[in-house]
């Protein structure tokens, strides 16, 4: 099984899309894949047509000690997916304290699901350093940085940089970390002097297409789809069946 | 498909490594060649084994024995790859040709009555013409050299300063404009490159289109000696160690100078370099005939094989445009050379008797417009047939000192190719001399000159298609030349009596046919022909059944060669048909990967079908995507670089999307010069879609198209009837345009897959790394 999480330095730069969008290309492709939502928000089963009503999650299960297969769905995109669960603020206190107890949570609770081998789990996080990327990053066998190309972003490198030094660098299981561009326009001067500095900084760690700024991704979420599903032929959509053979290139190389 | 692939690998894998191949190649490695005395015995062996085979006399019986087995031998050889056995081909052509016409000269000199004596003395000098002619061209492209572009060192300080000169007389601005922006895109570095607008015009609209862009814009008082004048002056004016040349219509790729550079620095006396004339758009030849991208053009010869040719002989021509020049030879040899209107052979001739040396690199690396109408084709070529006559007068190269004596053949061959107009007319309308006048110019039975001519003309066939297949098809050398006999052989001519009469015309480009018209005025001389030739062939049937039947064999043998001159003709009349352009604005052909970018904020992955300077035609994944009139924003890529351009949607069919580009910024159009025209890889697998050459496949199409003139021909004698003037006063005022036909580029970046990529090898790999952008971020 392969672990990927995807983090981001900043709220709002599509994380949550990014990973579910790369989850169902690599699903269409044929391989099995698991989404586990470790975002408070709760919003990665919104883009797999999962009912809103529905409160069930992995926060739930966890706190009533019952294993993850219970918070599990499928949806009708080819993959599977674990959402967080619609909580109170107390019910995420305990939690979060009990995964700051348990460093071991997220990786026990994996080995428990069981998984099919060749198998791709990939781990949705909140913005910015938390509890649960910690979870994530110390078991992550690849890290997927989404950033947009703004000076925010851009400033927030040095810190994502040590906090993936702190977790990841030194496990032997552990493939690397890559980064993409998010809503990345062209037009913009900006956009393409960023892109320019964090391919001098990143190298061959920052994908070489970035995903472009398209309206068909709030549209795909307003729908409750993939955007694969909704907008085939969009932009976004090439730009992430670019990455994920990318992502997947970089896998098969550390496998050998 | 794979399979059969792989079936004909095998198949040529056995030709390639089959057992005369592997004697062969231990001939080759011989220890003997490296030997002076082995050679010079070899030599002399050769020599007297040609002089046997040519001038041993047979009978009719061993005659055609003979010519059938060396046939044979040669349809079996022809099989197999490699040089060596074009080289066995070529002696077997070499033999049957001049044992052919030893023949002619020694047994079929008719010398019966004056008028016989007159057509047969005539015929022979044509035919010892075309001998020559075909000898020659064996020894100038016998090995032709495919030289490979020289790395440049990394350190890209050591690069050298470069000058780019445009010059320009009168063409549009519309015209020049791509050229400049293409050139600003050079991959150079930015304090080491100079580039000047040469304006013998002296236009303000182009003085202030240069200053816009910051390029330097040189003028002069006077037009003295045109195009080389210009230079010259600017050579003054200019300081760069190396000086390139365009024609201000033809567009640089961005890798240009980093193709070319390489060699200046290895070789130090290396003089001129030059790159091939790549054209986007259709010649009359390949407009009106339907051919375009299918049939090598006219052109190609000499740029696919013949100036490979010379390169091993250091005898490459410089061209005058899309070529490099050092200054400092180029001033020694006193400049651009301005004693003949083809100034740019001239002047490499000149380097090469200062014992400097020429280099031709084979990749294309700009792009121009073709001439667009016959008349303007024919005139061009008319002026190339004029100075190489005039160089032939008035600086011989079989004489004068500092050339080797390949360099002198080399040269030889070129000026006398221009003199073909004579001996190809003379062909045209041999056959006549007989059934008008029942002159015999060749004193032998229908029989043995079958004998003799047979293996002639089917060597040297086979042999050329050999040689010269991927860059013309077998029969057309006859089209193109029988097209231009007329109009070139009257100022070869006269230059060779007088070589200084006869002045510069700048050849017109950009022009538009309005409306389909055969060209009556310029089809004069072969209607003419066809009419004579047609009389022969009534004449001929006429002899055939009741006045000659005491040598019908003769008759038909002279049917037959008026039938294949009506089929020529015929052709010529198609070419003379110009087929009408459609638009004034281009249309460039492509295949990359593009995005719209629609206002409501979606973005689109489309494929950009064809460009032009003022939009672009895009392929939707379904119908109905973009609405028309509707404000975008296009993409295009260059490797991860991405480059946008406001556009309109002003076209909208099914999947197919055109767009029009809104105020672009001159960075702007810079880009979009650069994504499309510019490309380094933007012409390299231009001839893939080419079928292979077969000559009988050659002879069938050349009678497809002649057929078809004789059908236009037909319809418009039926229209003239009518209406008889109505062709005669077209009136074609030229729209100019960037470009106007619909011509093909390749596809983008990074998917490069040519033909020429393959030739390329690894150092387009290399290559590749080096275009990287110096002095720019």
């Amino acid at each position: 099984m392969t672990v990927i999480a995807v983090i981001s330095p900043k709220g709002g730069v599509g994380k949550t899309t990014v990973a579910v969008n790369l989850a169902c290309t690599m699903a269409a492709s044929g391989r099995v894949v698991r989404l586990v939502d470790l975002d408070p928000q709760n919003a990665l089963r919104l883009h797999l047509g999962a009912d809103p009503a529905d409160q069930g999650g992995l926060v739930h299960q966890t706190l009533q000690q019952n294993s993850w297969h219970y918070a599990e769905y499928d949806s009708a995109y080819g993959v599977s997916f674990v959402p967080y669960g619609k909580v109170t603020e107390f019910e995420r206190i305990t939690f979060e304290a009990h995964l700051t107890q348990t460093p071991d949570w997220l990786r026990d609770n994996l080995v428990e699901m069981g998984h099919e081998p060749g198998s791709y789990t990939i781990i949705d996080t909140p913005p910015g350093p938390s509890v649960y990327v910690q979870q994530a990053l110390s078991i992550a066998n690849l890290v997927l940085v989404v950033m947009i190309p703004d000076a925010g972003s851009y400033a927030t490198l040095s810190s994502i940089e040590s906090l993936l030094e702190y977790y990841c660098a030194n496990r032997g299981d552990f493939y690397g970390s890559f980064y993409v561009l998010n809503q990345f326009d062209a037009d913009h001067p900006l956009n393409r002097d960023i892109k320019t500095v964090m391919q001098t900084v990143l190298g061959e760690r920052l994908a070489p297409y970035p995903i472009h700024r398209d309206e068909s991704l709030s549209e795909a979420l307003a729908f409750q789809q993939p955007v694969g599903q909704y907008a085939p032929h969009c932009q976004a959509v090439d730009d992430i069946v670019q990455l994920t053979g990318w992502l997947q290139n970089q896998v098969d190389q550390a496998d050998r | 498909m794979g399979e059969e692939r792989r079936s004909r690998d095998r198949q040529s894998d056995r030709y390639k490594f089959g057992k005369i191949n592997e004697v062969t190649t231990r001939l080759l490695e011989w220890y003997g060649w490296e030997h002076r005395y082995w050679r010079a015995a070899a030599m002399i062996a050769a020599l007297l084994l040609f002089l046997v085979s040519t001038s041993v006399s047979l009978s009719l019986p061993g005659q055609a024995l003979y010519a059938g087995i060396v046939l044979a031998l040669a349809l079996y050889l022809r099989r197999y790859t490699g040089t060596l056995f074009t080289l066995i081909m070529i002696v077997f052509s070499v033999n049957a040709s001049s044992r052919y016409l030893y023949w002619r000269y020694t047994e079929t000199l008719s010398m019966g009555t004056w008028l016989d004596t007159i057509f047969s003395v005539t015929l022979i000098i044509a035919e010892v013409y075309a001998w020559l002619v075909l000898l020659l061209g064996y020894a100038q492209t016998i090995w032709p050299l495919r030289r490979l572009p020289e790395p440049l060192p990394e350190d890209t300080s050591l690069w050298p300063t470069v000058d780019i000169l445009v010059p320009t007389y009168n063409e549009d601005l519309k015209v020049v404009r791509p050229t400049i922006l293409a050139a600003l895109s050079l991959d150079w570095p930015k304090e080491k490159i100079n580039i000047c607008l040469l304006d013998d015009g002296r236009r303000d609209e182009f003085r202030e289109f240069a200053k816009s862009v910051g390029v330097t814009y040189l003028t002069r008082d006077n037009n003295h000696h045109a195009k080389a004048g210009n230079l010259n002056e600017a050579l003054k004016k200019t300081s760069g160690e190396y000086v390139a040349i365009f024609d201000c219509d033809h567009i640089p790729a961005r890798s240009f100078l980093q193709m070319t550079m390489g060699w200046f620095l290895r070789d130090k006396k290396l003089g001129m370099l030059q790159t091939p004339h790549h054209f986007l758009s259709p010649d009359p030849f390949e407009r009106n005939l339907g051919t375009f991208r299918r049939v090598p053009n006219e052109g190609e010869l000499f740029y696919g094989l013949i100036q490979d040719g010379n390169d091993l002989w250091n005898a490459t021509f410089f061209c005058g445009s899309c070529a490099v020049t050092r200054r400092s030879i180029l001033l020694e040899v006193g400049g651009v050379a301005v004693e003949t209107v083809t100034e740019d052979a001239h002047t490499a001739l000149k380097m090469h008797r200062a014992g400097y040396t020429t280099a031709y690199i084979s990749i294309p690396q700009a792009a121009g417009l073709a001439t667009e109408s016959l008349s303007i084709h024919v005139g061009q070529r008319i002026r190339w047939a004029r100075g190489m006559a005039q160089i032939f007068r008035v600086d011989n190269p079989l004489f004068g000192k500092g050339l080797s004596i390949m360099q002198r053949l080399c040269y030889s061959n070129a000026m006398l190719h221009f003199f073909y107009g004579l001996p190809r007319l003379v062909f045209l309308l041999a056959p006549l001399s007989y059934l008008f006048f029942q002159a015999h110019i060749i004193n032998a039975s229908a029989l043995s000159i079958a004998a003799y001519a047979l293996p002639h003309l089917f060597h040297a066939n086979v042999t050329n298609s050999r040689m010269q297949g991927k860059h013309r098809h077998s029969f057309w050398a006859e089209l193109y030349e029988a097209t231009l006999a007329w109009y070139i052989f009257r100022p070869t001519l006269v230059a060779l009596f007088n070589p200084k009469f006869g002045k510069f015309n700048v050849t017109a480009k950009g022009g538009l046919v309005e409306k389909e018209f055969f060209d009556w005025k310029i089809s004069e001389p072969y209607l003419i022909m066809l009419a004579l030739n047609v009389a022969g062939l009534a004449i001929g049937i006429v002899r055939l059944f009741w006045w000659n039947t005491f040598e019908m064999d003769t008759v038909i043998l002279n049917l037959i060669w008026t039938v294949y001159n009506l089929v020529i003709l015929g052709a010529t009349i198609a070419v003379a048909t110009e087929t009408k352009q459609v638009r004034s604005n281009h249309r460039v052909n492509c295949n990359q990967k593009a995005m719209l970018k629609l206002s409501n904020g979606r973005s689109i992955v489309c494929q950009a079908s064809d460009y032009s300077e003022g939009g672009l035609g895009l392929i939707m994944p379904t119908p109905g995507m973009a609405p028309l009139n509707s404000d975008a924003r296009v993409s295009l890529f260059m490797g991860d670089r991405e480059f946008v351009f406001p556009a309109k949607v002003v076209f909208a069919r099914d999947a197919v999307v055109g767009i029009e580009f809104e105020n672009l910024t001159l960075q702007q159009q810079m880009d979009l010069v650069q994504c499309t025209l510019a490309r380094a890889d933007a012409w390299l697998d231009w001839g893939e879609n080419r079928v292979i050459d077969r000559p009988l496949a050659g002879l069938k199409e050349i009678l497809y198209h002649s057929m078809r003139g004789y059908q236009h021909l037909w319809h418009d004698l039926k229209d003239g009837l009518h209406n008889s003037f109505r062709n005669k006063t077209e009136d074609n005022a030229p729209e100019r345009g960037l470009f106007y036909h619909k011509v093909e580029s390749g596809p983008d970046d990074s998917g490069v897959k040519g033909v020429m990529l393959q030739k390329l090898g690894s150092f387009m790999r290399m290559g590749r790394n080096l275009l990287v952008r110096p002095g720019r971020s």
